[in-house]
């Protein structure tokens, strides 16, 4: 019994042989629907703010810096390459990339961003209607933003007016420190 | 008169006023509302009458009527229905019945509801802290609405765990948080007399990170799944599955046959995975690597597979509330019975190969041993407890998804040991490529996503329980008002079957300690509630707290 288990057990590690791969010399072809590293195309974008709404991380942020300036960055640091943006966004400017091997020592080679010039809507300053027909995704859409960059901070607050009142309250937004220090 | 009806009808006739109101919104859930303090004997009577406990729920809802509620779940498993038992107490003076002393797998529910909600639970057995660390104040319940998500109290020095008093004549071995049997931070406190255990005491929680109060104050409901998905590194689909089911239930959101299908593929899949990872780590934990080897070979072309259909070797991101993102084109239909037909013979191969080994004998049988009794009452869930000769499994059981209309077995066997589960394991990996193959043929046309024209309407109770490799995992959710939930709850497989772990380990030997832990698939994150870290090797290197700092945030 022992023996016969141990013989069968030979045949079973002989006959596939060694498997290892020759990484990272020879690199295995991802296949066609690989979520590596997103890719932002600002051609395409017209900054709605579908992704930086979807994005489970919080790694899309968007700062209205006036009427009609909305600067997006993307802080590839904590993304977590679930493609939600790209499925989205209504332009398709946003694709998943076969590219994987992003380590870095400098997490600013990760990052993103863009400046975009936003026109007025003659109505109601901002909107959107992105034929986006499921009620969770429209719920966030609205609006003007005001995420801090620098601190990397996600405001949930929207205004439908530009408001540099809540503009200059989030320039200095600190993350929550220990009490007492 | 179905048995739902006869449940309600035995509770109404013994108690009476005890029971304040019901409702039944679906023919397979059952909502009670109980007095808090008859909470024990009408717990007792449900277990009597044939329910098997899931979990405990609080929740705080201090802010609409004053209360905090908290909610005992039962699973009847013939009949295929839950019964929820919803008692609340007034949030100045939450003080309610503990129904721990018969029910023991309700020990850590309660437990946790103490620290996070500032419950009290009157006749507990065992009233320490559970989930938050040692040095967290004692008058912050983070759970409670008031209390902000990124709060972070000041650290405390010298205070520790107390542990259980050790039995006489006993030494005590610590094992953790940090050690190379467990391949996830948490600590035991093992009693051994010479070689032999008798007795344990458990600290766990210490990758807590509060996944819940986050998905609670800022995340909108289609992001949770992503969240829920990075739960568990082995089972994601499964968590990111039952929460999506859980907000199904609760806002009455219709989900394509073909999405359900999907599903069921991933689900599927996973357990195939996650069952030849199993066999690999308990072959490695008991010195048989050629096991390890061999199982993680096989299993590489099932995450090569996923990487094809999803995009991703793991956190397969396909599940989000009202059906899937990706469609199984029919190219991929033929690539996954194609892998299906590889796996499975190459599973014949490490089966035959591996059940007459006598040295995997000696290792697993009579090791870890529970009785079927014991098992029941701890109420140990998954492979575990269909070792124990316990027939349950919700795929069967409480059919969610499109298992209703899939033909399958439970593999069920009796030798109450650590061996016994890994028969179980191995033969659902048959199963499973069976499952798989069904899904295939059987899977309709359509569409994969249900799209909301409404807002979900708040305060509606959801719960769902999906199979996961390890066990059931039991999701409930009560909806939100502002496009997120007001409360979730997850159960992972691994916290009724962790609970147990002390009964299991008392008379073996020290040795064993690793294979009876790992025998239950333990999944420490999953029950702590963040994401998996994994383990890779290198020197050792004692790391300042600033360094530890500075590499997880850098200089903010």
């Amino acid at each position: 019994m022992w023996l016969t288990s141990k013989i069968k057990q030979v045949l079973m590690v002989i006959k596939p042989g060694v498997v290892t791969l020759n990484y990272p010399f020879e690199k295995r072809p991802v296949p066609e629907n690989f979520r590596g590293a997103p890719y932002w195309d600002h051609e395409k974008c017209i900054g709605c703010g579908g992704c930086a709404n979807h994005c489970p991380a919080r790694t899309i942020l968007i700062r209205d810096i006036c009427q009609e300036i909305r600067v997006m960055v993307y802080d590839g640091s904590r993304c977590t390459y679930c493609g939600r943006c790209a499925d989205v966004c209504p332009e398709k400017a946003i694709t998943m990339t076969d590219r994987y091997e992003l380590a870095t020592d400098d997490r600013q080679d990760l990052n993103e961003s863009m400046e975009l010039f936003m026109l007025t809507c003659q109505r109601c300053g901002r909107c959107y209607d992105m034929e986006n027909v499921n009620m969770i995704d429209r719920m966030d859409l609205q609006g003007y933003r005001y995420d801090n960059i620098e601190a990397r901070a996600f405001i949930r607050k929207t205004t439908d007016r530009f408001d540099p009142e809540m503009l200059k309250k989030t320039a200095d937004y600190k993350r929550p420190s220990k009490i007492g220090e | 008169m179905n048995s739902l009806d006869k449940v309600l009808k035995a509770l109404q006739d013994k108690f009476g006023a005890g029971i304040t109101g019901h409702a039944s919104p679906l023919p397979t859930r059952l909502f009670i509302n109980i007095k808090a303090e008859m909470v024990r004997e009408i717990s007792n009577e449900v277990v009597t009458l044939g329910g098997r406990y899931l979990v405990g729920i609080g929740h705080d809802n201090i802010a609409r009527d004053g209360n905090i509620g908290m909610i005992h779940t039962f699973g009847f498993d013939k009949d295929n229905f839950i019964v929820h038992l919803n008692a609340a107490v007034p949030g100045s003076n939450p003080v309610m019945p503990s129904i721990t002393p018969d029910i023991p797998g309700a020990g850590w529910s309660e437990r946790e509801y103490q620290d996070l909600l500032g419950m009290k639970f009157e006749g507990h057995p065992k009233p320490k802290r559970l989930v938050v660390a040692d040095d967290w104040p004692a008058d912050i319940f983070p759970m409670r609405k008031e209390v902000p998500y990124n709060m972070v109290p000041p650290a405390a020095e010298d205070v520790a765990y107390q542990l259980d008093e050790c039995p006489e004549g006993c030494s005590i071995i610590p094992v953790g948080p940090f050690h190379t049997a467990l391949h996830e931070p948490e600590h035991f406190a093992v009693y051994v007399d010479g070689e032999t255990i008798k007795g344990c005491d458990y600290r766990g929680f210490m990758t807590h990170r509060g996944i819940e109060k986050l998905c609670e104050s800022q995340v909108s409901y289609n992001e949770v799944p992503f969240i829920a998905e990075r739960i568990c590194g082995i089972c994601g689909s499964v968590h990111a599955t039952a929460y999506s089911q859980a907000v199904e239930m609760a806002g009455g959101i219709p989900v394509p046959k073909r999405a359900e299908y999907i599903r069921s593929l991933l689900l599927e899949i996973e357990r195939l995975h996650s069952h030849l990872l199993w066999l690999g780590v308990a072959g490695h934990l008991i010195g048989f690597d050629t096991v390890f080897m061999q199982s993680w070979r096989v299993r590489e072309n099932i995450m090569w597979l996923s990487e094809r259909i999803t995009g991703n070797r793991k956190t397969y991101g396909m599940v989000i509330v009202g059906g899937v993102r990706r469609d199984i084109t029919p190219v991929i239909g033929e690539d996954i019975l194609k892998v299906c037909a590889k796996v499975e013979e190459e599973v014949k191969i490490i089966h035959k190969s591996i059940t007459g080994d006598t040295a995997l004998h000696k290792r697993t049988k009579g090791v870890g041993y529970l009785s079927k009794e014991e098992a029941i009452k701890w109420s140990l869930v998954g492979p575990v407890a269909r070792a124990r000769g316990i027939d349950i499994d919700v795929r069967r059981d409480h059919p969610y998804a499109a298992y209703s209309e899939l033909q399958f077995n439970v593999p069920v066997v009796d030798t109450c040991d650590v061996w016994g589960t890994l028969v179980v394991r191995l033969l659902e990996i048959y199963e499973s490529i069976s499952l798989i193959r069904q899904i295939i043929a059987k899977m309709p046309k359509g569409e994969i996503l249900t799209e909301l024209s409404e807002e979900i309407p708040s305060l509606k109770h959801g719960i769902s329980v999906v199979e996961a490799p390890r066990g059931e995992s039991v999701h409930f959710v009560i909806t939100g008002e502002e496009n997120r939930p007001d409360r979730w709850r997850v159960r992972a497989p691994t916290y009724p079957n962790l609970q147990a772990i002390p009964a299991m380990l008392l008379n073996d030997q020290f040795a064993d300690f690793p294979i009876i832990v790992g025998s239950i698939d333990p999944c420490f994150s999953c029950t702590d509630r963040v994401e998996v870290v994994s383990v890779t090797s290198g020197k050792k290197r004692i790391m300042s707290k600033s360094e530890i700092e500075f590499i997880s945030r850098g200089n903010r």
